[in-house]
């Protein structure tokens, strides 16, 4: 039962449900701000019955040229309202305004090598392993660049995966 | 002209190049030599002084890089061929932000903009700097001075958010957005609009108005498709009809938003609404609080006829039943909790059938029981139910569970859901007797133990399935603890949490329960050290901080309160710094509602209650550092302005509307707010569920702590002064002097006395009659401190007051001296006999104890030192006279007198301690498990859970549980849970110690000095 809005900053004072979740991010202020003062269509939040917070997706579109793309900042959903396909839903969401908004032409997210759950579930919505990034998480752990091509990639050209990982210094966007 | 902006002060680009490179790697006394360099060449240009300026200022020479900057500025004035270009402004414009003088800056970018009018470069910067001084009318000109000059849609929205801004946040009159909407029309007439937030911003600005129909009507026109997102677009016509009392259109929209999104909740809540015509759920949103939405739908019984009524009904059950047929995902919920809110409706409007909102809520069950969500998800129904019917429903809900064949976590989420249903059905847990609940704790902690290998191929950094279940458990041992006064049952609710955070360690929900719980038994460096765990940073410690915050603030742990402070106000410090450019990127983006918001956001947090309890909070805790030391404790008042900030804050804090943005939805039932604990007062049989709590009524109360706690420290500043005086001849040494500061004092005194409810004459009436040894009714646990420092801060003003040297002939302000030192001993003798060295004593006595040792004692200590230091005075030899206190020696008896007093008070409570100290860790950790097991096995009272988790530990294979859970059961043990308790408490008490310690030196070393006198 979910009503999806977009987020706006009184959320940040509604979210603690969330992000008492050790694999949520909690980000500095300006950090949010900017993703709202810069892409607030990327940005939306999940609410249920009784004004809760069941979750959110924050994300961007940036790129030049054939690299136009979405990309997912962080998606969460609160204890209480997994295993209802939360996150999907707000995924799709995303997907949809880069495909049809902003015609990107791939949406990516980057994820933790070793967090499997998560990797299952993106690989369920259809997200391919692009490329391996080397110690991306604070130069210990490696991280996944998943992707997902849209309809105007039309031979899924963006999604063939690189043989060789990469490191952080290479990678085109932060 | 252009050429003129090109180059920066008309100095190449190469040459300050590894300038900026330096100060981009911090590398400042590189990039020093550089500008140095630099400036031999260019000694006039106001570029190269700016970054000097910079370079300075991050090297931490704030005077300096300030009359640098000035002096870029004039030459900037001066010369009036002077290049003059956005590099040079912006430059400067950093440094003086940096500084805290965005006023310069922005005079900078005035100067600039009146030489160069048509530059819409340097306007734009100008417009930057108003958005930092949040000066909305003079945005608004200089954003109407682009447009007029370009003619671009952004700059006109700049213009009307500014216009909007002054209404929403700077008292500025409604009509004002008459005019915003006038620039809009006209713009529209010639150039329509091209951005989708220059629509929305233009649709509120009719909509504040109520101009409802004309919203709609350019909703509805081309602009309209500008909205891509269709929802969204709906949502809006929606509000807008039904705003406009168009409730047969509005509904209509929502019906296409429940086609679309047939799980919007909220969707179905306003087509409900609109169809049965009750505005009530647009008005409150206007009026609540959106950091605190109701959790129950705002609704009000229909003004519609019978048959009116029932024919809307029939529409909105239509919609539903057409919403069922085509749910093909099972996860929908909404239109099945649709149906029970229509019945609602109807049961609102006296059409009351319980058989269907229990039916429903039956119905659901069996669909949705499984999901963590089903409690938040019904609850609000359950609320028309009466007491018969709700067992009925329990039954009833019973008899489907006992029905259901589910998959065994399917299963475990229905038998969670039903545990969780019966505790909001029967509400009121003092109708079961304690050993139904004791049954009922065991039964839930045995069904966690038992389905605990369901989840021993997750990944550890999962939950396990059923893990409620022990937040659950502890919490009726809690009830059982309030009820009993067993304190064995709080161990036992510590064990299950701690047991599942063996298992799983990163549950937030048991580290918040096992916070509280170990703040409550005294273990308060544990109860950190889990606070800490829950890695609370950013924005939420505004929402989170309360957990922790009010405990530490009555606990000798200083220096990891200073850091709790400190974060905090950093945090919402530098927020407030860099707001402005975040609203600027919003404005630069044409994301203009986002810089309503921001500007909001930035207002709502600096009327944060918790943020102005802590800046109060953190320097009282500077001044209790200090206290030993009165040159240090000087040092601190001075750069509090002599406690100046702080008064004036005092003054202003009752016309501030403040905000409370602290989320107590997550703290346990006992502790709804941190002024509330039901543990310490007598069972109440209340209900399990916190009731919403009114976060105004709070309002009242928390002005008046933040302004008399906001007077300590100028009272601090005036009684030092005012006994440093007590032996100096006033009148000789500063004639005017004296009189200003007794006569403050006086002022500041009837003040705080009114916190006491009393005029300054009756408080002091009060504490003359302690000198009879006499208790006064009007002295409390509450207010004891009150008293005490307002006793103290009396005694200090005596000593300098012509008005106390002979109001009853005899003269009394010996008299105030030693009544109150032996106010000081009584009470604390008084605290610690009534708290006996045992682990399950109390707390709240401590606080009090702590509080009396760091807070009056110390501020005495600083009065006897001023006396003392006015002794020897540098230098001569002081000349004493009996102006104020009638001989030297008369006050010398005081301060001896007062220092032996203090020193027995310490060394009393130094003993206390020990006392708890020196009892064998066995011992004390026996009496823990005596307390589990005091009965044997055919016991009442707790440890009935706590045996099952010993016998469920000893049983462990690993072939069931898994690598993952297993290690940890077995390796787990109660007997460390309860030595870390232990030591918590023994640790906080140390601290405390510690403090007792430093002060009785610091006493010693005073008994010395007067030795010498």
């Amino acid at each position: 039962m979910t009503t999806i809005r977009r987020f706006c900053c009184n959320d940040l004072l509604r979210f603690s449900s969330v992000n008492l979740d050790h694999l949520t991010e909690t980000f500095n202020m300006s950090f949010y701000m900017t993703y709202l003062a810069r892409w607030p269509d990327y940005f939306h939040v999940a609410e249920g019955p009784g004004n809760k917070i069941m979750g959110y997706i924050m994300g961007k579109v940036e790129g030049q040229g054939e690299s136009w793309h979405g990309h997912v900042t962080a998606v969460t959903v609160a204890p209480e309202y997994r295993r209802q396909q939360l996150a999907k839903k707000l995924m799709n969401l995303l997907e949809e305004i880069s495909d049809n908004v902003d015609k990107a032409f791939f949406v990516d997210l980057f994820v933790r090598a070793s967090n499997a759950p998560a990797i299952k579930m993106y690989d369920k919505l259809g997200y391919v392993v692009y490329r391996r990034v080397l110690r991306y998480y604070s130069g210990e752990e490696d991280g996944l660049d998943m992707r997902k091509a849209l309809s105007r990639d039309v031979e899924k050209k963006s999604i063939i995966p690189l043989k060789r990982p990469v490191t952080p210094d290479e990678l085109e966007y932060d | 002209m252009a050429s003129k902006f090109s180059i920066a002060g008309g100095i190449p680009e190469r040459k300050v190049r590894p300038i900026w490179d330096a100060i981009d790697s911090r590398q400042f006394k590189n990039a020093l030599k550089h500008v140095t360099a630099l400036l031999a060449k260019y000694p006039n240009s106001p570029y190269t002084l700016s970054l000097k300026a910079l370079v300075v200022e991050r090297m931490g020479k704030l005077d300096e890089a300030f009359s640098v900057a000035v002096n870029a500025k004039e030459l900037l004035y001066a010369n009036d061929s002077m290049l003059m270009d956005d590099l040079t402004l912006s430059t400067l414009q950093i440094v003086f932000q940096r500084l805290d003088h965005l006023d310069l800056a922005t005079e900078c970018y005035e100067h600039a903009c009146s030489k160069f009018p048509g530059n819409l470069e340097l306007m734009m910067g100008l417009f930057n700097c108003y958005v930092r001084e949040y000066s909305f009318v003079k945005q608004q000109q200089t954003a109407i001075k682009m447009y007029k000059l370009v003619g671009e849609e952004r700059f006109l929205l700049w213009a009307v958010c500014s216009i909007q801004l002054q209404v929403l946040c700077g008292g500025g009159e409604n009509k004002l957005l008459f005019l915003a909407e006038g620039l809009l029309k006209k713009h529209v007439a010639s150039h329509s609009l091209h951005d989708p937030e220059a629509l929305m911003i233009y649709i509120s600005i009719l909509e504040r108005q109520g101009k409802f129909g004309d919203a709609m009507e350019i909703l509805s026109g081309n602009l309209g498709s500008l909205l891509m997102i269709e929802v969204d677009k709906l949502r809006m016509q929606g509000r807008l009809l039904a705003q406009g009392c168009d409730y047969t259109a509005a509904a209509d929209i929502f019906h296409k938003i429940l086609e679309l999104c047939p799980d919007d909740w909220e969707g179905f809540l306003h087509f409900l609404g609109c169809l049965l015509e009750d505005d009530s759920i647009w008005c409150d949103e206007a009026f609540d609080d959106p950091v605190h939405p109701p959790k129950f739908v705002n609704c009000e019984v229909s003004h519609l006829t019978e048959e009116e009524f029932d024919s809307q009904i029939s529409i909105a059950s239509a919609c539903v039943q057409k919403l069922l047929a085509d749910t093909v995902n099972n996860l929908i919920r909404c239109p099945y909790l649709a149906t029970i809110e229509i019945e609602r409706r109807k049961h609102m409007r006296g059409r009351r059938n319980d058989e269907n909102v229990m039916d429903g809520i039956v119905q659901y069950f069996c669909r949705f029981g499984h999901l963590g969500c089903f409690i938040s998800d019904v609850e609000m129904f359950v609320e028309v139910l009466t007491a018969d019917l709700r067992t009925e429903l329990l039954e009833k809900l019973m008899k489907a569970r006992d029905t259901l064949s589910a998959p065994p976590i399917k299963a475990l989420g229905l038998s969670i859901s039903f545990f969780k249903v019966k505790q909001l059905l029967l509400g009121n847990m003092s109708t079961s007797c304690a050993k139904d609940l004791e049954a009922s704790c065991v039964q839930m902690f045995e069904m966690y133990c038992t389905n605990l290998p369901l989840s021993k191929d997750l990944d550890p950094q999962e939950g396990t399935h059923g893990e409620e279940l022990l937040s659950m458990t502890s919490s009726i041992l809690v009830q059982l603890f309030w009820r009993t006064k067993n304190v064995g049952y709080l161990f036992e609710a510590v064990m299950v949490l701690e047991f599942g955070l063996a298992i799983r360690r990163y549950v937030s929900q048991y580290k918040i329960l096992l916070l509280h719980l170990y703040s409550h038994c005294g273990a308060l460096s544990v109860a950190h050290e889990w606070y800490k765990s829950l890695d609370v940073k950013n924005i939420l410690m505004e929402s989170i901080l309360h957990h922790m915050l009010p405990q530490m603030l009555v606990s000798p742990l200083w220096t990891e309160l200073s850091y709790l402070l400190k974060d905090y106000l950093k945090f919402m410090d530098d927020h407030f710094r860099e707001s402005a450019d975040l609203t600027f990127l919003a404005y630069r983006h044409r994301n203009y509602s986002k810089v309503i918001e921001f500007v909001q956001f930035k207002d709502r947090l600096q009327r944060s209650s918790q943020y102005l309890v802590a800046r109060v909070e953190a320097s009282i805790l500077q001044l209790k550092q200090s206290a030993n030391n009165i040159e240090e404790e000087e040092a601190v008042l001075q750069d509090l302005g002599c406690g100046i900030y702080f008064l004036e804050l005092s003054e202003e804090v009752g016309s501030k509307s403040l905000t409370f943005n602290e989320d107590l939805q997550s703290r346990p039932w006992w502790t709804p707010t941190s002024e509330k604990n039901y543990l310490l007062g007598p069972f109440e049989g209340i209900s399990y569920y916190p009731k919403e709590i009114l976060l105004k009524d709070k309002e009242a109360s928390l002005k008046r702590v933040i302004e008399k706690k906001s007077l300590l420290p100028r009272m601090i500043y005036l009684s030092i002064q005012s006994a440093s005086v007590a032996i100096k001849e006033h009148a000789e040494i500063n004639g005017s002097f004296t009189p200003d500061i007794t006569t403050e004092l006086k002022l500041l005194l009837e003040r705080y006395a009114q916190f006491l409810n009393l005029s300054l004459s009756e408080a002091i009436q009060v504490v003359m009659g302690f000198a009879n040894e006499e208790r006064s009714p009007v002295v409390s646990d509450s207010n004891l401190i009150d008293w005490l420092n307002f006793t103290v801060f009396l005694n200090a003003w005596s000593l300098s007051s012509d008005e106390f040297v002979n109001p009853d002939g005899n003269g009394c302000r010996p008299r105030i001296w030693n009544i109150l030192d032996s106010l000081l001993e009584k009470y604390t003798l008084e605290k610690i006999r009534s708290i006996g060295p045992q682990l399950c004593s109390p707390w709240s006595g401590i606080e009090l104890l702590i509080q009396l040792v760091t807070e009056p004692l110390a501020w005495h200590g600083l009065v006897i030192q001023s006396c003392l230091r006015s002794c020897f005075p540098s230098g001569k030899k002081k000349k004493k006279s009996g102006s104020v206190y009638q001989s030297g020696s008369n006050l010398v008896h005081a301060i001896t007198d007062s220092v032996v007093h203090l020193s027995h008070v310490l060394e009393d409570v130094m003993k206390w301690i020990c006392e708890w100290m020196t009892k064998p860790e066995d011992e004390n950790l026996e009496n823990i498990f005596h307390l589990l097991n005091k009965d044997g096995l055919n016991n009442d009272g707790p440890g009935k859970v706590f045996r099952t988790l010993e016998t469920f530990i000893s049983s462990v294979n690993d072939a069931e549980f898994g690598d993952h859970i297993s290690p940890p059961l077995k390796s787990w043990s109660p007997a460390d849970v309860a030595r870390k308790m232990m030591s918590g408490k023994l640790n906080t008490l140390m601290e405390f110690s510690a403090i007792c310690d430093s002060k009785m030196k610091f006493l010693q070393s005073m008994k010395q000095q007067i030795a010498q006198l």
